[in-house]
């Protein structure tokens, strides 16, 4: 077990000081002043350097196991991204600095916007937001704004069942009303259904495509035609955009406004749960609804316009994670159009390929072909009370992250797999093969060992129960 | 570059095994009609073409010796930041899902929150959300759920621009209204102002910064009780580094506060990436948004770390969640985790101080210079203070940029009262040497 900090060796040198070459006494007024202890440990730097490191240790990361976590995109993180992300010239700018001193900066931004508009077919980026969450949010206030504009009253979001549950929560978040949609076993879309909901108040329809049972919307035209003659917009949520670069654009299927997750498909690494970053596409039409400033480039100059008046505002601080933005604009500049392609095509050819390892051997709701992902419904192989949260807790036994699971909430037992086209056919075999075991022979053989599981972690398995019924969310002071 | 690792054969290995001849096939349920023909995206470069190609963007970025704060500071990052953060272990990692194979990530959230708590004398941290101005707005909407039947919000008019745009989107299509608190002559918030504003009984949060956009200390205590007594949640915005010296939100009776966390080991970064914090009291746990790690057992009685509170949040809750958060600002928190634990309560302290004493040699100097005065004479700053000019600031800007010095904000398009008005921000960064030369550039001026 590795101590907390507040339990570490406390020093009288702390690992960290400052000396002033400035003496002047400074006087704070009693009123203002602090009275309450810091409570801030004081420890070594050799201490504190092997306590995080042998934390660190205690991750299981994409740099060291197969992350195989669906609708995560889990790739690989080029190291070349971090190293020029490092640079002092990006490291140290100020964002109030003249804009003459940051056209670097700019460039890199416009750069991106530009590609990401050829790579989905939507007229104009916006970066500044932070997550993927963030650019729903955005997007969905682009349409409410857009609606306003147009003096008309639409104050509904129509979300499959199968989407993230940031797509209601973002919708939520807009002013919108929620009006689910029941999605097929496959996950998609019926036309027929989707007409009978669609009312004069619903403002857009909120699809995932391919959606999150790793299936494409088939009648995506006609699913267009219909959001669009009932005078609604479509909204694209982009987490799963690693399976289509370069093969079909959003923009091109009726897309009106869209996000991207940077972090996910353009190879900037998680941070263990951020920062990460969610532009927003959209198409000309909606343009001046969206965040303020906008970078321009006028001849080979760049400038910010801050005066957009039917903007929606600004969405955070500044001009968005500009590192997140730097790390996927060296991606892409890596690959160009044609890499970019191949890591599509090459995502889909390995998805396909471990799902056909498993087809004829676990329910897969959607079929026997998929995109870049898919979903097992494994429940029918399951006894002994053994459930996907066990089959999930085995896998870290072998070394592997687990999965996605029990999302999307349509799917029973849902197990999620999406191995992205970073992983050899090494990887994927052999993950198959220990997943196979599990579910063919161990749950036979050997439940008590899925019912323990995980053995092999620095714990075993965590009371979650305990931990929402009595939290303890800090240390405790010593 | 090409980041996959098949071969020919494996592919061919793999169709095989699906029963397709191509991988086209794999694509045929896409209408033919918007197959894309080509994508228009140069690249192809290899790594040291890359390193090459983004030196010479670099080279279009100016790094200078900067006066400037207003949201985004220069602080000194210790080695051991960059080391932690730099670990592939925790760099690579997603949010931490499955807790037992995740342990490093979920400790080191704890202690986070851990340090945060200590920091601000509130109770509960959440594990970071994407910067200042989100931490801002989503307290608000935390003051409008727990306060359902009132409307207002109050804001400072004080409060950083930014983060005040920030709040007005987030708030744009809810039930709310904002008033805005004026600045007083002094730079200060007053608490009459409050007074007549919290009357009319409708008043969700009043939401005040100190240090204040414009470096001032606000009277906090005082504030809190005129708006805790109206019924009110008290938001404080915070710059956690000046608690080292400065009342903690705790101590005025604040039920949040929430700040940015750039300060805390995170460089400047043009503005991102940074982590915005966000503390409550108790009573207030089950609103937060975003991820909270808790502390729990194994099956053994071992000590372990798991996300907790989790029927808050969106992944379970959807459209009743408490945010629609998902990914925040893990890897920036755990910079602010690692900046935190190594300082010792005197060393932190000292930090604090030493940005004061540093700004305040600065100002003493500048408001001396002929055509510059102090805009609040007798203000209590952190690391920021206002100077009046008579002198063209484009012009001191210029000069002083020639000189490889950013200089002090231009305050003048903000209000008719601050015309003529600059923002200088020196923090412990800034050498006597630095700040004299400065001076020296000013006083030729």
């Amino acid at each position: 077990m590795e101590k907390l900090l507040n339990e570490l060796p406390s020093s009288d040198v702390a690992a960290y000081t400052i000396k002033s070459d400035i003496k002047i006494d400074v006087k704070v007024p009693e009123h203002l002043k602090r009275s309450i202890s810091l409570g801030l440990p004081s420890i070594t730097e050799n201490n504190l350097l092997r306590h995080f490191t042998n934390l660190s240790r205690k991750n299981y990361a994409l740099s060291t196991v197969f992350y195989p976590l669906g609708s995560c995109t889990m790739k690989h993180n080029p190291l070349i991204n971090e190293r020029i992300v490092k640079s002092e010239a990006f490291n140290s700018i100020h964002p109030y600095q003249p804009t003459e001193s940051l056209q670097g900066a700019f460039e890199i931004m416009y750069g991106l916007e530009k590609d990401l508009c050829e790579l989905t077919g939507m007229d104009y980026f916006s970066l500044q937001q932070a997550a993927g969450a963030h650019g729903e949010f955005a997007g969905l206030l682009v349409i409410a704004k857009y609606f306003k504009s147009i003096k008309q009253s639409r104050t509904k979001i129509i979300i499959p069942d199968s989407a993230h549950g940031t797509n209601p929560a973002s919708a939520s978040l807009a002013g919108f009303e929620i009006i689910s949609l029941k999605s097929e076993s496959d996950g998609t879309v019926l036309p027929e259904k989707l007409k009978k909901i669609l009312t004069s108040e619903v403002a857009a329809v909120m699809l995932t495509v391919p959606n999150t049972l790793g299936t494409f919307e088939k009648n995506i035209l006609e699913i267009s035609k219909i959001v669009h003659k009932n005078g609604s917009l479509l909204y694209y949520d982009g987490a799963n955009l690693n399976a289509v670069m370069g093969i079909v654009k959003p923009g091109h299927m009726g897309f009106d406004v869209m996000h991207i997750n940077l972090h996910k498909t353009f190879s900037a690494p998680h941070g263990g749960g951020g920062p990460g970053s969610g532009p927003i596409g959209v198409k000309s039409f909606l343009e001046p609804f969206i965040p303020i400033p906008r970078i321009e480039k006028n001849k080979s100059k760049f400038t910010l316009n801050y005066k957009k008046s039917e903007s929606i505002g600004r969405l955070k601080s500044f001009f968005g994670n500009f590192h997140v933005i730097l790390k996927a604009y060296i991606y892409i500049k890596a690959l160009g159009g044609k890499g970019l392609v191949s890591v599509s095509e090459q995502a889909v050819l390995n998805a396909n390929y471990m799902l056909a390892r498993l087809r004829n051997k676990v329910d897969i709701p959607a079929g026997d072909r998929c995109m870049h992902e898919f979903v097992l419904s494994p429940k029918s192989l399951f006894r002994d009370n053994i459930k996907t949260l066990d089959v999930a807790k085995r896998l870290l036994d072998y070394n592997y992250y687990a999965p996605t699971i029990y999302f999307p909430l349509i799917v029973e037992e849902a197990i999620m797999i999406e191995p992205t086209e970073t992983e050899s056919k090494e990887t994927l075999d052999t993950f198959i093969d220990i997943l196979s075991k599990i579910l063919f022979d161990e749950i036979i053989k050997e439940p008590q060992k899925i019912k323990e599981a995980p053995i092999n972690t620095t714990v075993c398995r965590l009371n979650e129960v305990e931990a929402a019924r009595n939290p303890i969310l800090k240390w405790k002071k010593q | 570059m090409n980041y996959i690792s098949q071969n020919q054969k494996d592919k061919c290995d793999m169709l095989k095994v699906i029963g397709v001849n191509s991988v086209n096939e794999l694509f045929d349920m896409i209408p033919n009609s918007l197959k894309v023909k080509k994508l228009n995206i140069y690249g192809e470069k290899t790594e040291q073409e890359l390193l090459n190609y983004f030196a010479n963007i670099a080279l279009k970025n100016k790094i200078f010796v900067s006066f400037r704060g207003a949201g985004i500071y220069d602080h000194y990052i210790p080695s051991l930041v960059d080391e932690v953060i730099g670990r592939s272990e925790f760099l690579t990692a997603y949010t931490p899902y499955q807790a037992e194979a995740s342990q490093g990530t979920l400790q080191t959230i704890f202690e986070y929150q851990s340090l945060i708590c200590s920091l601000t004398g509130l109770d509960v941290s959440n594990a970071s959300l994407y910067d200042g101005a989100t931490a801002v707005a989503e307290a608000a909407l935390l003051s409008l759920k727990v306060n359902s039947k009132k409307n207002t919000i109050l804001i400072s008019q004080a409060l950083h621009p930014e983060y005040i745009q920030t709040i007005r989107t987030y708030l744009e299509n809810s039930r709310a209204k904002i008033i805005m608190l004026d600045i007083s002559l002094d730079g200060s918030i007053k608490e009459s102002s409050v007074e007549a504003a919290v009357n009319n009984n409708d008043i969700a949060a009043a939401i005040i910064q100190s240090p204040n956009y414009f470096g001032i200390i606000e009277n906090m205590q005082a504030l809190s009780c005129v708006i805790k007594k109206s019924g009110a949640l008290f938001i404080a915005v915070v710059n956690p580094i000046s608690l080292g010296v400065f009342q903690a939100p705790g101590e005025y009776n604040a039920d949040i506060a929430v700040g940015e966390g750039q300060v805390l080991g995170s460089p400047m970064s043009f503005g991102g990436t940074t982590l915005g914090f966000m503390v409550v009291k108790k009573s207030l746990e089950w609103k937060m948004p975003g991820r909270i790690v808790g502390q729990t057992t194994d099956k053994n009685g071992k000590r372990g770390f798991v996300l907790t509170l989790q029927s808050r949040e969106q992944h379970i809750r959807r459209e009743r969640a408490t945010s629609n958060i998902c990914t925040n600002a893990s890897l920036n928190a755990l910079a602010a985790c690692v900046f935190l634990s190594g300082w010792g309560n005197h060393g932190f302290k000292n930090l604090a101080e030493t940005n004061m004493s540093k700004a305040k040699y600065a100002f003493n100097k500048i408001k001396s210079l002929n055509g510059f005065k102090a805009k609040f004479k007798d203000a209590v700053f952190f690391n920021e203070f206002v100077i009046e000019t008579k002198k063209n600031i484009k012009m001191i800007n210029k000069i002083l940029l020639k000189n490889s010095i950013l200089g002090p904000l231009d305050l003048s398009g903000t209000s008719e009262f601050f015309k003529n008005c600059i923002l200088f921000c020196v923090t412990e960064q800034r050498t006597k040497c630095e700040i004299d030369r400065c001076i020296k550039i000013l006083s030729e001026i």
